[in-house]
């Protein structure tokens, strides 16, 4: 498949997304959203891979959101269908059966913020700056982020981020759990191919049915979720035994 | 007279300066009544872009907390409270409690109703009324809750222990702690900072976070994606992009 906005590669079980927009910024345009599309059904449907890493390479920046010249000019029914295309692309991560990590290199902004809360864990470098620029820009993120920021880092957190529309730097994030693991600089990706192929080592099945009840206990009450665990637990263990 | 209960003080850059330190002597039906009519006159000015709730040091929202009254009185009383939480949750505005003395009980319920807290390292927080038999009644439980997490709200509910400042901040109960002396001028800036920003994508940014938590995730993307359209019909997107592509500070209108 060829890809103008990223390079995807297969390493020790670990599949690899870089964007690479061949320019300082990864921006999240329309052409490189389908091509993320495309990346994440390749790498769901190989058997060679177990875990994906999202990333920004080699510039500074991991993504930011759109891009604002294109935007300037959007209808609503513009951004309507923007919106649309952007959702569909975090709900196939979210249900990309295997872990997505989302290793934040740099510049973290807006779109780019929500691309990594797609994933299930963030692990940034001491380069990472991260925030939400839209009430600088007079609008709202349109990509989960208003639902997904404020479950993340809790509500409190998540307006300051949005009003201030200011950009925080890998220590508050990690204060305020928005990324999970924090690396210098110079263990950066060794660290994250280290986590991500430790990962990858474990039976998929299993991987896949925790990625599936974790994301089901935010929208289910306790006892359905329980009752799913228990059916999930019950055909895994049937499927290792046989 | 209510009027000392919380006094407002208007400034020339557009923040409201609602300080409440209440009056152990009033009941929490006086205060929030006090409360209530502030929010309504700051609600219908145009003019005031950003609220602080401060307590100047010396309490946040005192009431004395003697709750002997009818279950009638109570539910009345609670009724009138969390009305009173909901209207300033819905002001439309940026609001910052700023809290330098003890936040407790009725004042920490106000505190969480808010956009969020920042504090001086002299102020403290907590529901001590379990020791008397009380419990929030202004949906401090329920705010408290979806804040900290389910355990940490019942060990401070159970507890009736009062937490520092600095412990405060390590559970992202505060989102900023300043040094003592500096809390209200610097979060005054830090408002004005953020009144710089659209008042449009602000206000709807606050409604689609606080109408989409508590909706299971789907729904809330869908209500998103269609505000998120919405404020391609407003003056603030045009100008707040074309300022970003010009390299310049944007002029908003907040429509």
């Amino acid at each position: 498949m060829p890809y103008k906005k990223l390079h995807i590669e297969t390493r020790n079980r670990v599949g690899y997304i870089l964007l690479d927009a061949g320019s300082r910024f990864n921006k999240l345009s329309i052409t490189t959203i389908r091509e993320l599309k495309l990346a994440f059904a390749q790498l769901a449907a190989d058997v060679e891979t177990s875990s994906v890493v999202l990333s920004g390479y080699p510039g500074e920046s991991f993504a930011v959101g759109a891009d604002i010249g294109q935007m300037v000019h959007f209808s609503p029914n513009d951004a309507f269908h923007f919106a649309e295309l952007g959702q569909s692309l975090f709900d196939q991560i979210e249900s990309c059966p295997k872990p997505v990590i989302a290793a934040l290199n740099g510049i973290t902004m807006g779109g780019g913020c929500d691309l990594a809360m797609s994933c299930d864990m963030r692990i940034a470098s001491e380069n990472l700056r991260i925030g939400h620029s839209g009430a600088k820009l007079g609008i709202i993120t349109g990509f989960c982020g208003t639902h997904k920021l404020p479950h993340i880092v809790g509500k409190n957190h998540a307006r300051e981020i949005f009003m201030t529309s200011d950009i925080f730097s890998a220590g508050e994030a990690l204060h305020m759990g928005l990324i999970d693991r924090l690396y210098r600089e110079d263990e950066f990706w060794g660290g994250v191919s280290c986590f991500a192929e430790r990962i990858a080592s474990h039976p998929l099945t299993a991987l896949s049915a925790t990625k599936r009840l974790v994301n089901a206990s935010e929208d289910t009450d306790l006892r359905t979720g329980c009752l799913l665990e228990r059916e999930m637990a019950t055909h895994i263990n049937a499927t290792h035994n046989n | 007279m209510p009027e000392k209960l919380c006094t407002i003080q208007t400034k020339t850059d557009g923040i409201a300066v609602l300080t409440i330190p209440g009056n152990k002597s009033a009941s929490p039906g006086e205060l929030l009544e006090a409360l209530q009519r502030q929010i309504s006159f700051i609600s219908g000015k145009h003019e005031i872009k950003g609220l602080l709730l401060t307590d100047s040091g010396c309490g946040f929202c005192q009431c004395h907390t003697d709750m002997s009254m009818s279950g009638h009185d109570a539910a009345t009383l609670s009724d009138l409270g969390q009305q009173v939480m909901f209207r300033l949750e819905k002001s439309g505005k940026p609001c910052i409690a700023v809290i330098e003395g003890e936040c407790t009980g009725l004042g920490l319920e106000v505190a969480l109703a808010c956009d969020f807290i920042v504090a001086s390292r002299s102020a403290s927080f907590g529901f001590p009324g379990i020791a008397a038999g009380l419990i929030p009644f202004c949906g401090g439980s329920q705010r408290l809750a979806r804040l900290i997490g389910k355990s940490k709200t019942k060990e401070l509910l159970y507890s009736g222990d009062i937490i520092d400042a600095g412990e405060a901040h390590r559970i992202r109960l505060i989102n900023r702690l300043y040094d003592q002396g500096h809390a209200l001028t610097q979060t005054e800036e830090l408002l004005t900072h953020i009144c710089t920003r659209s008042p449009h994508a602000i206000r709807i940014g606050g409604e689609v976070v606080n109408t989409g938590y508590d909706i299971d995730m789907q729904a809330a993307c869908m209500l998103e994606r269609d505000a998120f359209a919405l404020c391609f019909s407003s003056f603030d997107q045009r100008e707040g992009m074309q300022a970003f592509l010009d390299k310049r500070a944007a002029q908003f209108k907040g429509e």
